[in-house]
Formats: structure tokens, C-alpha cells, sequence
């Protein structure tokens, strides 16, 4: 049985991943999580880590548009993926809806949870663009925040789902 | 803090099962890791080998064929939420999965990783159990298909062995007289207390049954003399109210801060009764739609 | 919503937050996004036993791990005073000769990565001799228990700011105030509700976890911090590395929340002195079960008796309450003398004894949580006035409106009178809950008032810069814990600068140039801190004015401040031009200043407080009687804050202060054996999520402008908390379940239903 004591036993990975459509290609070990390949190794802070044992949301980040917990997610999982952040979500200076319609709410505090709960309300909002409020609830069962209540957030995303519908339609 | 470890990129099942068969309890099975990579964190466990298994796309497919459903053990708990296979023809499985833990944990997390975790508090375990479904395994040395109620031994405890891979997990589709129901009651993140039966019933007769309780002992458990007492009679509150209090004296809970052992027992009586309740009312509903 | 660009009338109008844009976009910094050059990250060992001394502490293996730079012992603290604390300096920087809870800080080590920190702490061997423990009041407060500290030689703290602080034994403080004749009113009342009570101890789970990053330069500290009270801190940092307060710089970026866990000393010691062990900055981020064994709130055990007379008129009180303030005071003793204060309730009483007591423990240490003291005592005597209502045949409104104080009457003795409108605040209540309306079977309703003592001790200050563009600079030290306090001020100094909102900038607190401000938190900053910003503006204001009346040869009567302009009759100019023909450039500043301090006396807290912050809650609900769940159908709050200067702020305050008012009381509890913390992550220890929500929630403004502070305004956001726990607790009662432990499980409640009372007719 051998025991692998130091990283230097175990042979690099080489990551190629894409992150806010932007190609990144590093040298990491197997064991680096994802949230510290973003926050250490590429500068973006906006993941937060929090509870670390996935229940709190504040380092949620979408992967191939699905909402992961990076504090338990291998950075590994990234390669030949698409990583969105929430410093990718105004990419080209403007705020996406979501972002323009927590501000409007002030659905936000601390802020600390903040960039987790607009990227789970991205999420949520692709793959359902009419949820209810019932909805919501649900799928932010896993986006906790200790500062609002909740209730300007749920604003918030029900106007940025207005939003966006109106933009489907053109 | 994770300690170092590699990782190992099998393109067939049978590089994935030689992988585990060299390296023994150095080498862990991996796929969306939810439970995995907690325990590794912590310090709890560690391997210095993970054996990924998701390049294996088909141990990822949902299929129906003819009445059984298959669905390849690195089906992620929002697939199986979401396939068309699965609502159409086991609605219920759709709806449990999708109680699972939070949508990130489901975006991930694998049916397969889920059931060989152990974890006492599973929510599929509960269901496949009641439902009498069927899991295969696979190994260097063949492969075998075991009844869920043969699978799970005890806390964090499965009839997998080291060297073998849960492929797949099999189960009939429900006949039309059988409805299945599931109760779930939660004070943490996990459940206190989780209850799963299916029931084949001909007008207001329960033919037969199959309970499970889950959560509130080390594995979960089919509660067999509830079931005794529900076949060949007549639903009622009363009997189901009956069955619950059966259901309670069968299973042997503890103290602990999901809840205390009276406390447990109380609410697999409660959840018994109002899981079978939903059953025969689905049924009933499903009776009247016929006519 | 509301625009932000007219600058005048900005006060009470719903202003966008000033950190929003910051904050969705990823970009706010907090303490653990920050880096120096050269910094090392920082671990804590920490003891695995409740109570032991150390034998020998070896830790060559450690810091011979590669990557380890260095590892701190007590050692290494011989040349500083190491002792730190809030109301006792009673805790070492690491241990010195033991350890007093598990979890206490043992050594610490600096490393290049955060994974060898990590390794290095399981190479430290230390041999324990395990001393006994005292792990509960009861074993505490026993015959022969084991003493935690050395009473009779901890020194006070720098600020503690209460009377007869001296310790004894395991008692670590005492509060206790009486008026009247009890043993009279003992005789003859013919009401009398008695009964004790357990409180949990709960979590303050403030997203993030204390984050710490200190550096030398030279003799100079600088330190970053997640911290609320960087002037206290500060003061507590040069005082124990023995430095002149000047030379030593504390940071406060945004703050992930707070809620009191972040209050006074932290993690600051230990990180700056591995920093200086270690030659190179060192960052410490706590884990969340590092931070709940930081702070936490008090549990508390309670006997409360209530007299009454036979048509519900309120006699006398007399309260004993322990609270269990863990290894180290810290901010217990205030948290005492907080909770003896509400103990009364805000009633005319003829006689009350109230006697509170905190007592350390073998336990991780307890502090502030917001609302402290309220929240322990509200649903307590809340009940029992429910309780005499019911056995007087009275409603519980009634009751209420009959012995409530009104203003200006006295709530302790010496203390400062009511100043809100208890009565009509409750009736608000009421009417939100449809009270005297129908409802249907099995769906209970309740209401609980109280005071929370407000504001802390008055010192505040504040420094507007208006700059020659006509932008201004606003400095104050309050941490923005997320409650919005830039936004709050950057409307006073809109509103009384006629300056557009977008054009201020609040840089946060930092003791290098942000003057001081004693503390944020007490719901102080609004009335104080703000009032502070509101001279400051005025000093500027006045500058500005009269130079504008050199430059323009006009009056200072005849002059005001709008739209980024001095306005005379139909004419302006624009305060850039002012700086022109005033300095005789483009440049210079006009630099307000404004100071706040008690008005009379010391400001102490005995003659104050400096507002009664008003806590209220109103609720009903059903519960499943086989499960024990209850269902919240609706949540009621009411804000008393005389003046809203951004009300849409003030609602989010009562939002979130409700919601952790509804964990507080039906699900979170600290759970731990001999000493040691069960649940110590979110999978165990549960926080309210968007599904735990009330069906309805209704935030109710009062404005009285009848507070301290700008505009008459009052401070926010603690006593919707109080509030929650005793709407709920007599939402019960009025179901016939008696609730005498918190939180209401499914479990306890359904036990209290097994119990469950006759069911008196609703009279309402």
C-alpha cells in the first residue's frame, strides 16, 4: 500500500476549462477545489467560502450552466467545461437583470451570500423562466442568507424574470 | 483539508473495476463526490486513489425496457428528477429525488454514490427499498444483481465490496392497481424520520403492500409485520392508523439530535399512516379517472 | 422605486443602496479577499478538552513541517501583556498554563499555504492534564466546583463600562435592582403566574467567519479585520502589545454580517502575533466550527414569578435568571445587566426584584447577539402576562393597553424615561393580526412588547470632506455589517449638502482616518453615528456658506445649499466655482466635523440608555399536533424608529431580524455534552431558508420623530428579533401549549401537546 505524503508524489493535472468565456489552461493537483482554483489561482474572489459542507450556497458557481458547490467540487471537474462566475455575469460592462433587479430591491445586505444567490437565480431562471414564488423557495432551499430575510430577494428575481421575458419576446 | 491523492480516468468498466481490484481499500470509487470529497475534507477518511468513473457514459443512461426501468448508477439525482422516463412511469422516485438535499447537491450527486454511501438517512434508499428494487454490481470477477433489502447492512454499511462498482439500480414499473407514496419529516438537513410504501389495491382493498422506514436507524428497513397487517383489508384511517402503531414497534430508534427514540417511533406511526393514506388516495383518484 | 439623483428630500426616501453595485458584481472586498505581500496563512490549535493544564507543548515536529514559518506559544508572549477582554481581561492571546474550553486557543502556526497550516497543527504535541470541569450552571454554581479562573486577580477591561464588576468563584457577574414592597404585594396578590425557563444557546452564523490579517511595519500594527468595533479593538491591541494607540491602524472592510459575533476582541491578538513571531503578515479565516466556538449567545436558565390582581391590573415581578457566559466573559456582564433590564417588561409595576447572574462555565465563550437580553426575557414574562390575561378573563391587547408604560414614564429606576408609544405601537399589532376577528379552529395568535436598552455608550464622530468638484468625502468609523449604515449617512449628508447621492463617497471605517466611533451595533448608529455625520455636514455647511457669502457679497441668510450649487434668490454657483474664487484654485477642501458625547453625566449605562429600542412581534399560526411542526401563516413587526430615514432599509431590517427571530425560536440550539459542541456545522445546526418563511409577513413603520438622532430618528434592527420568540410562544398558549424551553421543536411541541391545557373560549 503506499501512502502518498507530499503533493510532489502525485503527478500534475493539466486543466484546460473555460471561465466566463474566457480559455484558462493550468498546471493544478488533483486534490485543489474548485473554489480555491477560482479565488487563489485566478483572482475571483466573488465565490465566498462559508460552510463548506455544501448547504449554504455562497460558493455556488455554475458549471455548464448547473449550479455546483465549489468548496466541495474537484476544480478537475472544470476541464473541457464552461465555468460562469459572478465576475462573468456583467462581462461586457453591463449588469446582467438579475444583478440590475438586486439592486433596484436592495436584495442585499452583507453581500456576503450575495453573488451565490444571483448565480443559483440564473439558474433557476434558465431553465425556468416563470417560477413562482413557491418555486423559488424550493430552489433557493439551498442559498441561505442570514441578513434579508429573503423576502426583497424573491422581488428581485420575480422582477428580473420579467425582464428577461420580455427580452425573449423581443 | 484534503491530502494529496490522484486521479484515475478509466475508459471502460472493466479498466474502472481492475483499477479497484489492484488497489483495494487504497482506491475509492468517485463520481460526483458529494459525500466523498465531505469526508475527505474533514480529515475522516482518505484514498490516495479516486477512480473516476464518469468517462463511462453509459453507467449514466436512463432506459425503459418493456416494464423495468434501469438507471445507470451515475444518473445525478436532477436527472433523474427530470427524465421523461422516470416521471411517466415512476413519478414518485421523481419526486423523492428531487427532495434530495439542495439543487446543487443534485446537479452533482449520483444515485449510485448516494446508495453505496450507506447514509441512514437516504432518501432514494427508502423508496428502492419499499419498491423492492434491484442493484447490480460489477467487478473483475463478474457481475451480480442483489434486492435492495439485501443491500444495505447498517450504518454507512453496504454488500458492496471494495472491489466492486454499483452499475446499476433496476425496478418494475408499478402495475396499475399499485400506487407508491413517500413521507418525509425534517428538522436538520438530513431527515429526522423518511417512509416509503407501495400498495396494490383492488377497489378498496389493499392486496398487498411493502413499507420501508428510513432514517430513523442505522440502515433503512422494510417494517414486514405492518405489511402482514395490511394485507387482504379494507382501507380505512382506523387500519391505517393501526399499521402506523405496528410500524412504530418495529423499528428500533435512538436518542440523538435528530430527535429522541419515543419521538422517532411517534413519527413513523404519523408518517405510515399518512404515507399510505396518499397511496390509497392516488389510487381511489386514479380509480375514479378510469371509470 | 425611488430616483437618486435629486438631492434634496433624499431622507426618507427608499435610496438605492451606495454598495449594491459593489456587492452583485463580486467585487466588495472582504476581509478573506484580501492579500499582502508575503503573507502567510495562520491556523489555531485548540484545546480537545473542557478544562486542562498544559504540561509540555512540543512543536519541533510542526515547525519543522515544510512551508511552516513559525509557531506561536504562550512562550512568545512574555514581553506583552497577553490578557484581553472586553469586561475581564480574563483570556490569553494562547494559553498560558490551561485551557478552559474545548476550543480554546492553544498555540497558533504561520505557513505558506493554508493545507501545511493545517498538517502543522496535528505535529503540535501537547501532554493535557485534565482538570474536572464545570460544563453547566448547575455543576458551575455547585459546592466545590472547580474554579475557571482566578477570580480575585482578573483585571478589569478597558471599557467595560458597568458598575460592581467583581467577580467571584465562577460567578462573574451579578446585576440586580429592586423597587418597592414584593413581599407585600407576595401577601395579597391574587393572581400569580410562576414558572421556569431554559433558553438555548444559539449561533450568531454570520456568513463569514471571522477573518483576520495582521502586519508590522517597523513598530507600527496594521490590521484588517472583520470586526465591528475597530476603535475598541485598537485601543485593546495597543494597550496589550504595549504601543501607542496612534501607531496602531485597524481596517474594517465589508463585514459578512455580524450580529454581535464580531463585537470587541477576536481573532486580531493571536493573528498579530504570530504576524510579528513570524516577520511577515499572517491571515486567519475561521471555520465555521472555529467560529462558533468564538461567540455565541447566552443560554440561560430562568425563574420569573408575576403578580397580579384579580382584574388583571399588574403588581410585581421578581426574576432570577443565570446566564452561561462560557470560559471568558467577554461581553457577558453588559449582557447580564441588558437582560435584568428587560426583565420587568415595560409596565407600571408597584414592586419588582430582579436578580441576574453570569456565571462562566468550561464552555466556549458567549457575547453579544443582537437583541440580547430582550430576546431572553421577552417570551418569558410576555407568557406570563398571557397568562394572567387569561385567568383574569381579560384580552390579551387589553391587558396590555391597561399597564403598559407611556412615555416619559420611568422604566428602571435612574434610567432614562420611555420615549416611545408602547400602546399604540401594540395596537398596530393588533390590527395587523385581525385581532377580535373570527379565525378558524386550531390557529393561535399572540403578541409580545418589550425594551431593549439602545445605543451603547454616546461617543461618536464623523469628517465630511467636500472637495473642490463638488464631490464629498465622508468618514466615519460605523462598520457596514450589511444594515446599510453608507447609505443611511450618505443621505443625511446628501440631504443637508444639496450634494447628489452618487457623488458621495464613504470609505469605511479605518482608525487612520475615519474618526472615532465607539462601536456599531446596540442599534446605536442611525441616532449616534449619524447624528454625528449630521454636525459634520452642518460644520461643513456653514464653511461653505460663509464663504459663499464673501464670495458673493450676499448674506448667509439668504443662501442654500442644492443641486451641487449655492442657490441666492433665482441665481447660483457652483460649488466648484466657489472653491475657485474661494481658495483661488481648483483645490482645497472644506472639511466639517462633528463630534457626539454623552449630554450629561458619563454616559454610562446606568443613566442611559441613550433610546429605548422598542421590540415587538405579533404572529399566528397552526400546528400539526401529531408532528408537533408548527406553521407560521403570519409574522408581524413593528419598527419604532421615529423617523425612517430609508424605510425600504428599515423594512429589510425587520425582515431579516424576524427571520432570525424564527430560528431563534423554533429551531436553533447549540447542542453540547461535557463541554463539547455537537453541531457544529450547518448539517446540525439549521438557519432559517427561504422555505421557513412565514406565509405572510407584515413590517409596520412607526414614526413618532420622537428619537435622539437625525430627523428624530431612533436606531433598527434588534427588536423584531426579540419580538419573534414571544408572538410565538403566546401564539402557542393561546392553543393551549404551554412553552417553557426554547427552541419550539417539532419534538418539545409536540410533547407540550400531550400536556396541552382546556382550551379556555376565545373571547376573541
Amino acid at each position: 500500500m503506499t501512502e502518498l505524503h507530499s503533493s510532489g508524489d502525485v503527478p500534475r493535472l493539466h486543466l484546460r476549462t473555460s471561465v466566463n468565456g474566457k480559455p484558462v489552461v493550468r498546471e493544478i493537483e488533483p486534490r485543489l477545489l474548485l473554489l480555491d482554483f477560482l479565488r487563489d489561482d485566478l483572482g475571483l474572489k466573488g465565490a465566498k467560502r462559508s460552510c463548506d459542507v455544501q448547504v449554504c450556497g455562497t460558493c455556488t458557481v455554475l458549471l455548464d450552466g448547473l449550479p455546483v458547490s465549489a468548496c466541495t467540487t474537484l476544480a478537475y471537474e472544470a476541464m473541457d467545461r464552461q465555468l460562469l462566475t459572478i465576475e462573468g455575469l456583467s462581462a461586457d460592462g453591463e449588469l446582467h437583470p438579475l444583478q440590475a433587479a438586486f439592486i433596484d430591491h436592495s436584495a442585499l445586505q452583507c453581500g456576503f451570500c450575495t453573488p451565490g444567490m444571483i448565480l443559483a437565480a440564473k439558474s433557476l431562471l434558465d431553465e425556468q423562466p416563470n417560477p413562482t414564488r413557491a418555486d423559488m423557495q424550493a430552489y433557493f432551499k439551498g442559498n441561505l442568507c442570514r441578513c434579508t430575510g429573503y423576502y426583497y430577494i424573491l422581488d428581485a428575481v420575480a422582477e428580473a424574470a420579467e425582464t428577461l421575458a420580455g427580452r425573449a419576446r423581443g | 483539508m484534503l491530502r494529496p491523492f490522484e486521479i484515475l480516468q478509466p475508459e471502460s468498466l472493466d479498466s474502472a473495476c481492475a483499477y479497484l481490484s489492484e488497489y483495494g481499500s487504497d482506491a475509492a470509487v468517485y463520481a460526483g463526490g458529494t459525500e466523498l470529497l465531505l469526508l475527505m475534507k474533514e480529515g475522516l477518511v482518505h484514498y490516495p486513489r479516486l477512480v473516476d468513473l464518469k468517462r463511462l457514459p453509459k453507467l449514466s443512461e436512463i432506459a425503459l425496457d418493456d416494464q423495468r426501468i434501469h438507471i445507470g448508477a451515475l444518473a445525478t439525482h436532477r436527472a433523474i428528477e427530470r427524465s421523461p422516463i422516470i416521471v411517466d412511469n415512476a413519478p414518485v422516485l421523481a419526486h423523492v429525488e428531487s427532495l434530495v438535499a439542495n439543487v446543487r447537491v443534485r446537479a452533482a450527486g449520483t444515485i449510485g454514490g448516494n446508495l453505496c454511501f450507506g447514509e441512514p438517512h437516504s432518501d432514494p434508499a427508502t423508496l428502492l427499498l419499499a419498491w423492492g428494487a434491484e442493484l447490480e454490481l460489477v467487478s473483475s470477477n463478474g457481475a451480480r444483481v442483489l434486492p435492495a433489502e439485501d443491500f444495505f447492512l447498517g450504518l454507512f454499511e453496504t454488500a458492496r465490496q471494495p472491489h466492486e462498482i454499483l452499475t446499476r439500480v433496476s425496478l418494475s414499473r408499478l402495475p396499475e392497481d399499485s400506487q407508491a407514496a413517500y413521507q418525509k419529516f425534517s428538522v436538520h438537513e438530513r431527515p429526522t424520520a423518511t417512509l416509503a410504501v407501495v400498495v396494490a389495491m383492488s377497489g378498496s382493498t389493499i392486496r398487498h403492500a411493502r413499507l420501508a422506514a428510513g432514517s430513523v436507524g442505522p440502515r433503512p428497513v422494510r417494517l414486514q409485520q405492518a405489511e402482514a397487517l395490511l394485507q387482504g383489508e379494507t382501507a380505512s384511517p382506523a387500519l391505517f392508523h393501526e399499521t402506523g402503531q405496528m410500524a412504530a414497534r418495529e423499528v428500533d430508534p435512538v436518542d440523538d439530535l435528530y430527535g429522541s427514540a419515543e419521538y422517532k417511533r411517534h413519527l413513523v406511526a404519523v408518517l405510515t399512516a399518512r404515507a399510505l393514506e396518499q397511496a390509497a388516495a392516488r389510487g381511489l383518484r386514479r380509480e375514479h379517472r378510469r371509470d | 422605486m425611488a430616483s437618486h439623483t435629486v438631492s434634496s428630500g433624499v431622507v426618507g426616501q427608499n435610496v438605492r443602496r451606495v454598495d449594491a453595485h459593489e456587492k452583485v458584481t463580486g467585487q466588495a472586498q472582504f476581509t478573506g479577499d484580501l492579500a499582502l505581500p508575503g503573507m502567510l496563512y495562520g491556523r489555531v490549535l485548540r484545546s480537545p478538552l473542557p478544562h486542562a493544564r498544559i504540561r509540555a507543548l512540543r512543536t519541533e515536529a510542526a515547525e519543522a513541517l515544510p512551508g511552516v514559518v513559525t509557531v506561536l506559544t504562550g512562550d512568545d508572549l512574555q514581553d506583552i501583556d497577553p490578557y484581553y477582554g472586553h469586561a475581564l481581561r480574563d483570556r490569553p492571546i494562547v494559553a498560558l498554563d490551561r485551557v478552559r474550553f474545548v476550543g480554546d486557543h492553544v498555540a497558533a502556526v504561520a505557513a505558506e499555504d493554508e493545507q501545511t497550516a493545517a498538517a502543522a497543527l496535528g505535529l503540535i504535541e501537547v501532554d493535557y492534564e485534565e482538570l474536572p470541569s464545570a460544563t453547566t450552571i448547575e455543576q458551575a454554581l455547585a459546592e466545590a466546583a472547580p474554579e475557571i479562573h482566578e477570580t480575585g486577580s482578573l483585571r478589569l477591561g478597558l471599557f467595560h463600562g458597568l458598575s460592581n464588576l467583581v467577580p467571584e468563584g465562577n460567578l462573574c457577574y451579578q446585576h440586580g435592582f429592586s423597587k418597592g414592597d414584593t413581599e407585600a404585594i407576595r401577601q395579597q396578590a391574587e393572581l400569580v403566574v410562576e414558572g421556569e425557563y431554559v433558553f438555548p444557546s444559539v449561533y450568531q452564523y454570520s456568513m463569514e467567519p471571522h477573518t483576520t490579517l495582521a502586519a508590522w511595519q517597523g513598530d507600527s500594527a496594521i490590521v484588517y479585520s472583520s470586526c465591528q468595533h475597530p476603535y475598541l479593538v485598537r485601543a485593546e491591541l495597543a494597550d496589550m502589545f504595549g504601543l501607542a494607540v496612534s501607531k496602531v491602524r485597524v481596517i474594517v472592510p465589508y463585514l459578512g454580517g455580524g450580529f454581535g459575533s464580531k463585537s470587541y476582541t477576536r481573532m486580531e491578538p493571536v493573528t498579530l502575533a504570530l504576524a510579528r513571531k513570524a516577520g511577515r503578515p499572517v491571515r486567519i479565516a475561521n471555520r465555521v466550527d472555529e467560529s462558533m466556538v468564538t461567540s455565541r449567545r447566552h443560554n440561560m436558565r430562568c425563574w420569573m414569578r408575576t403578580y397580579a390582581a384579580a382584574d388583571g391590573t399588574l403588581l410585581a415581578r421578581e426574576v432570577r435568571l443565570w446566564l452561561d457566559t462560557g470560559a471568558y466573559a467577554d461581553n457577558g456582564p453588559r449582557v447580564v445587566a441588558t437582560a435584568a433590564d428587560a426583565a420587568p417588561g415595560p409596565y407600571r409595576w408597584q414592586a419588582y426584584e430582579i436578580n441576574a447572574y453570569g456565571v462562566y462555565t468550561n464552555r466556549p465563550p458567549a457575547g453579544s447577539y443582537r437583541a440580547f437580553g430582550a430576546t431572553h426575557l421577552m417570551w418569558i414574562g410576555e407568557s406570563q402576562v398571557d397568562e394572567i390575561a387569561r385567568r383574569a378573563g381579560i384580552d390579551r391587547v387589553e391587558i396590555r393597553e391597561r399597564n403598559l408604560l407611556r412615555p416619559g414614564e420611568e422604566v428602571r429606576p435612574g434610567g432614562k424615561p420611555l420615549d416611545a408609544d408602547l400602546v399604540g405601537d401594540i395596537r398596530k399589532v393588533a390590527d395587523a393580526l385581525e385581532w377580535g376577528s373570527a379565525r378558524p379552529d386550531g390557529v393561535g395568535r399572540g403578541l409580545g412588547v418589550g425594551l431593549l436598552a439602545a445605543g451603547a455608550h454616546p461617543v461618536s464622530s464623523a469628517i465630511v470632506r467636500l472637495e473642490a468638484d463638488g464631490s464629498v468625502v465622508l468618514l466615519v468609523s460605523t462598520t457596514e455589517l450589511g444594515q446599510g449604515a453608507r447609505t443611511v449617512f450618505s443621505q443625511i449628508v446628501a440631504q443637508e449638502l444639496g450634494v447628489p447621492i452618487q457623488r458621495i463617497t464613504v470609505p469605511g471605517a479605518d482608525t487612520q482616518s475615519s474618526p472615532y466611533d465607539r462601536s456599531t451595533g446596540a442599534s446605536r448608529s442611525t441616532a449616534l453615528a449619524g447624528t454625528a455625520v449630521l454636525l459634520a455636514a452642518h460644520d461643513a455647511r456653514d464653511q461653505i456658506l460663509r464663504a459663499a457669502s464673501r464670495v458673493l457679497g450676499v448674506g448667509q441668510e439668504h443662501l442654500e445649499l442644492r443641486d451641487g450649487m449655492v442657490g441666492y434668490g433665482s441665481g447660483s454657483l457652483e460649488l466648484a466655482e466657489l472653491f475657485v474664487r474661494h481658495f483661488g484654485l481648483a483645490g482645497g477642501e472644506f472639511i466639517g466635523r462633528g463630534v457626539v458625547g454623552p449630554e450629561e453625566g458619563k454616559g454610562s449605562y446606568d443613566e442611559g440608555p441613550v433610546f429605548w429600542e422598542v421590540c415587538i412581534g405579533g404572529a399566528e399560526l397552526e400546528v400539526d399536533s401529531e408532528t408537533g411542526r408548527i406553521k407560521l401563516r403570519k409574522l408581524v413587526s413593528v419598527a419604532d424608529v421615529g423617523q425612517a430615514i430609508n424605510p425600504h432599509l428599515v423594512k429589510a431590517q425587520e425582515m431579516g431580524a424576524t427571520t432570525q427571530g424564527l430560528g431563534n425560536a423554533l429551531y436553533e440550539e447549540m447542542l453540547f455534552e461535557d463541554g463539547q459542541l455537537l453541531n457544529s456545522t450547518l448539517l446540525d445546526y439549521h438557519i432559517p431558508t427561504p422555505q421557513d418563511l412565514p406565509d405572510e409577513f407584515a413590517s409596520i413603520i412607526v414614526e413618532n420623530e420622537d428619537g435622539p438622532g437625525p430627523y428624530g430618528a431612533k436606531g433598527v434592527g434588534e427588536g423584531a428579533l426579540a419580538g419573534v420568540p414571544a408572538a410565538i410562544v403566546n401564539a402557542l398558549a393561546d392553543l393551549g401549549i404551554s412553552a417553557h424551553e426554547l427552541p419550539l421543536t417539532p419534538e418539545r411541541v409536540w410533547r407540550a401537546t400531550e400536556q396541552r391545557r382546556e382550551r379556555t373560549p376565545p373571547e376573541h
